[in-house]
């Protein structure tokens, strides 16, 4: 009763009518009791007690603050747009990087009790070592399950389009505890090798967009590389699978995986891993117990998987450990490549806001200053010293506010571009939005940014005798030698943060550019990669080198190509493969396992590669021809020390061939480097593809071109399908193309580092402006005073100069400290440098020194160029 | 003024509501009446008795209304709802009560011997 009342208060119509009521009522008692007016007492204080009485005071009291702050802010446009835009670009990058974060390392996954599920180690498992562990870790583990996902064509009728699909054990959806949308998932029955029935489980997604939500979906059949599945259920909206920004489309059992994989028999291969394995902990089982749980399973595993293993393996083998790792937050190969970077950037993204909050500090002390004769007055006449910094704070949260707004407003579309730097032309599927955290965070850093830069101005507004302020001639009042020590206080910080950024952009761009330079050991200029799945179109492994030499015989005669040859690897992409080697007559290796690839004539003149002795590979080194290998520096160094290795003898141990085959040593090829490695280059051979039971893989054409690579697209995908229509080209890029991918996050780093840098020398460059600028119009009378007494405008110029040099000495001489301070968190980021090399330091004071002066330049030439006349009579 | 009895905390609203029982009065009357009943030694300034009228009013206990007075003046009449009659009954037993307790220390005899 009482607070419905109150609320009606609320609403301006019913108060107006109140005060009115209210000012007729007392209106009427002075009438009646004009004889004793001193009997009524103060009415207008009853008044005031009346209002406060219906409890909306502080409402009111707050919204004449907005309105006043609002009309101060809008007669000083400048400042205003100054600060909001300021803020709304370092609300806005912090919100972004924040959504981008909340979702890659915070957020859980949409399942039930995600705390208690792990993942199998951090590398893939084959399905042999899955069954192990699923017959085997009933006490530790609720459930456990395998996965894998892919990129397929699937068509729920009318034409197949391009989604991920994730293959799963029965055991997927109970241990995750999802429960259907619609209809059932899959379950244990669906993990029958033999004769299993073709179902699917898809997205609710896809059931909303391909089957306008209708349950008759159910039954239906949809088609995933051209074989059918029959519709079982829908999964709720908000599953994303395990691994986070994939979101499939379709689940899959995954004893159906030939199906979909045509020509590709993994489960039946032990050494093929593939899956990911994830358990869920039985309550009250401690991660470490598991682990050693498990650990035994994983060795016998390990043992059964290669039993004619050497004896330094099985020690080897012994030594493994089962790694636990939580995964309540799910999968993510962006996790792992980002999470560093990101924090980088997030720290980066923190100190541009902490320097615009900066500037924004400076900027309203220095209008607290100019409006300090009106604070006096208003205090004089019996305002409360609270009343006043309150509007002065008021101002300050508006700004803050409006600054946050706008900083939503750019949160989408930042965090977007940050995702396209990350994973160029492959979107990924993070499901960003305004969700409340990202709105609590910017609420909270809104706050944050209005009491940092709010709270000092709001306080010194009252600070001070009112008297001098009234009696104080001109508007800039003198400013009290503490209040300078802070205007130089903080520049000087601005410009101690501002070095750390700006070396950050010199470090992360000298890095990006040494990786685009590095020694790859080949020449990636015109030279297309041209990648087709030949197993897929229903090739038999047997088949394939044959096709890859008909496809070479169609693609080297097109007009502007050089040379074409092809390889299991290709460059500049990922594809790891190992088989154990021993060179004959050398003692047995601490580590018999050597990357390899198996490549086609003439690869190594293709690549540009270096051949350091010996031959390239030609079409003479065929199944008839003796058999040879190529290997890299570090292979001979490895294994063959101190030895010519060419016409050498190593017994290598290939894919179902025993026993080993012996090879010889034809040629040593300079180290090639992948795309974005900081290692060292790995041993590692090559063989003639001519000479293998291929893998089965996709093949990569590696394609040189006279002239631009990209002219010969067209050419190349008519050469293919002329052909074998079937033939399905995965990819068509340029080796650049691909190196770029290499170095996503390197060149994220490096494209968001000089983004803030330059934006933290903006926002430096304002800062010192702004300081100088007040400084010339405060001592305007001093520079006339010295005008007249002869000093020459170099004098002043030279004297206002040397005080910014003064501060920005300071500045970096800190930010110096700092940077090498942090220096250490980036080490693993940066490439060819270290993170504390002290040109870099250097550079970036000389630039930061550079900024200050420039900026410092017309403060002081208005300071020069002052009549000194007119200075004088200000005064 | 100095003679003058202050008013305790919180018992300016069960004077008004109490002065309102014997029907509706218009504002300055309130305060002029208290002043009367209590022989003059309670005076209540209007002006912190008109917050007060404005509060009960918001509580439900009184009710306004625009009427003409003796003089043929127009002025805002209070006059005590039900809810005000029971709020007065529970004010005044409490204030009774807190009267009696005050009433029984002061006029207490010192108690002699141990403690």
């Amino acid at each position: 009763m009482n607070h419905l009342r109150r609320l009606q208060y609320l609403f301006p119509g019913y108060r107006h009518q109140q005060e009115r009521d209210m000012e007729a009522e007392l209106q009427s008692l002075q009438e009646i009791a004009a004889e004793d007016a001193t009997r009524l007492g103060n009415l207008t204080l009853a008044r005031e007690d009346a209002r406060a009485a219906w409890g909306w005071t502080w409402l009111a009291s707050l919204y004449a603050d907005v309105r006043y702050a609002w009309r101060t802010l809008r007669k000083d446009r400048v400042f205003t747009a100054v600060a909001i835009l300021s803020l709304a670009l370092g609300i806005g990058a912090n919100a972004a990087i924040f959504s981008i974060i909340d979702k890659l390392l915070i957020e859980s996954l949409p399942v039930r009790d995600p705390s208690s599920l792990v993942l199998l180690d951090d590398s893939d498992s084959s399905y042999f070592t899955y069954l192990r562990f699923a017959a085997n870790t009933e006490n530790v583990f609720s459930g456990i399950f395998a996965r894998c996902s892919d990129a397929r064509d699937v068509d729920p009728g009318g034409g197949p389009t391009r989604a991920n699909v994730e293959l799963v054990t029965g055991s997927y959806f109970p241990t995750l505890g999802v429960r259907p949308w619609l209809g059932r998932m899959l379950g244990p029955d669906d993990d029958r090798r033999g004769n299993p029935a073709p179902v699917a489980v898809i997205s609710y997604g896809l059931w909303r967009r391909r089957y306008a939500g209708d349950p008759s979906a159910i039954g239906r059949t949809i088609r995933v590389q051209r074989s059918p599945f029959t519709i079982i259920g829908i999964a709720p909206p908000e599953l994303f699978g395990v691994v986070v920004g994939e979101a499939p489309e379709v689940w899959l059992p995954l004893s159906l995986h030939a199906s979909v994989f045509p020509g590709r028999h993994w489960l039946d291969e032990p050494n093929t891993n593939f899956l990911e394995l994830m358990g869920r902990l039985r309550p009250g089982v401690a991660p470490q117990r598991a682990a050693d749980v498990l650990t035994p399973v994983l060795i016998q595993t390990e043992f059964d998987r290669s039993p004619d293993a050497p004896e330094s393996v099985r020690a080897e083998i012994r030594r493994e450990r089962v790694n636990l790792i939580p995964a309540a937050t799910g999968i993510s190969w962006l996790r792992y490549r980002f999470s560093g970077p990101l924090r980088i950037v997030f720290a980066m993204v923190a100190i541009t806001l902490l320097l615009a909050c900066l500037n924004l500090i400076n900027l309203q002390a220095a209008r607290v200053r100019e409006h300090r004769k009106e604070f006096a007055v208003r205090l004089a006449i019996g305002a409360s010293r609270l009343r006043v910094a309150r509007e002065v704070f008021t101002e300050s949260a508006l700004l803050a506010l409006a600054g946050g707004a706008c900083g939503l407003l750019l949160c989408g579309p930042l965090a977007h571009v940050l995702l396209d730097l990350m994973s160029p032309g492959d979107p990924i599927a993070l499901g960003l939005g305004l969700n409340h955290q990202v709105l609590a965070f910017v609420a909270a850093i809104s706050m944050a940014a209005a009491i940092l830069f709010g709270t000092g101005p709001a306080w010194r507004s009252t600070r001070g005798e009112i008297l001098p302020a009234l009696q104080s001639g001109s508007g800039a009042a003198k400013a009290s030698p503490a209040s300078r020590m802070l205007g130089r206080g903080l520049a000087a910080l601005q410009m101690a943060l501002s070095l750390v950024l700006v070396a950050g952009a010199i470090l992360f761009a000298t890095s990006l550019y040494k990786l685009l330079h590095a020694d790859f050991g080949l020449n990636p200029s015109h030279v297309l990669v041209l990648d087709v799945d030949a197993v897929e179109a229903g090739y038999q492994a047997s088949q394939s080198a044959a096709l890859s030499q008909r496809l070479v015989a169609r693609l080297a005669p097109l007009a502007g190509v050089e040379s074409v040859s092809f390889s299991a690897v290709g460059i500049f992409t990922g594809r790891n493969m190992n088989m154990a080697v021993e060179p004959v007559g050398q003692p047995k290796p601490a580590n018999p396992y050597a990357w390899y690839d198996e490549i086609g004539p003439r690869y190594f003149a293709t690549i540009g590669a270096h051949m350091v002795a010996g031959r390239d590979f030609d079409e003479r080194d065929n199944l008839a021809a003796p058999k040879v290998m190529i290997v890299n520096q570090q292979f001979a160094r490895f294994y063959l020390p101190g030895l010519n290795p060419i016409g050498r003898s190593v017994a290598v141990e290939e894919v179902d061939r025993k026993p080993k085959v012996l090879r010889e040593i034809v040629g040593v090829v300079k180290d090639l480097r992948n795309a974005g490695s900081r290692q060292q280059p790995a041993p590692y051979f090559y063989l003639p593809a001519l000479q293998t039971v291929d893998i089965p893989f996709s093949t990569r054409f590696l394609i040189r071109a006279a002239g631009d690579p990209r002219a010969l697209y067209a050419s190349i995908r008519a050469a293919v399908r002329a052909e074998d229509p079937a033939l399905n080209i995965i990819s068509l890029d340029t080796a650049g193309e691909l190196l770029d991918r290499g170095i996503g996050h390197d060149r994220m780093m490096a494209a968001l580092a000089a983004a803030f840098g330059v934006l933290a020398l903006l926002l430096a460059a304002i800062g010192i402006y702004g300081l100088l600028s007040y400084e010339v119009a405060r001592r305007t009378g001093e520079m006339g005073i010295r005008a007249a007494l002869g000093a020459r405008r170099a004098d002043i110029v030279r004297l206002i100069l040397s005080e910014i040099a003064g501060i920005a000495i300071v500045g970096i001489v800190l930010g110096g400290v700092a940077a090498f301070a942090v220096s250490t968190l980036i080490t693993r980021l940066v490439f060819g440098l270290s993170p504390n090399d002290p040109l870099v330091l250097a550079g970036a004071a000389l630039i930061l020194l550079a900024v200050a002066l420039s900026a410092a330049y017309w403060p002081a030439r208005r300071a020069a160029l002052l009549d000194p006349l007119a200075a004088l009579r200000r005064e | 003024m100095a003679q003058r009895t202050e008013l305790l905390q919180g018992t300016l609203d069960m004077l008004v509501l109490r002065t309102l029982l014997f029907g509706p009065l218009y504002g300055y009357g309130i305060a002029k009446s208290i002043q009367q009943t209590s022989g003059d030694s309670l005076a209540i300034e209007f002006g912190s008795l008109y917050p007060a009228l404005k509060r009960l009013e918001l509580k439900g206990w009184i009710a306004a209304k625009w009427e003409t007075s003796e003089r043929n003046r127009r002025a805002r009449f209070y006059r005590l709802t039900a809810a005000g009659r029971k709020q007065l009954t529970r004010e005044q037993s409490k204030w009774q009560s807190f009267a009696d307790a005050i009433a029984r220390v002061m006029t207490s005899e010192p108690e002699s011997g141990q403690s």
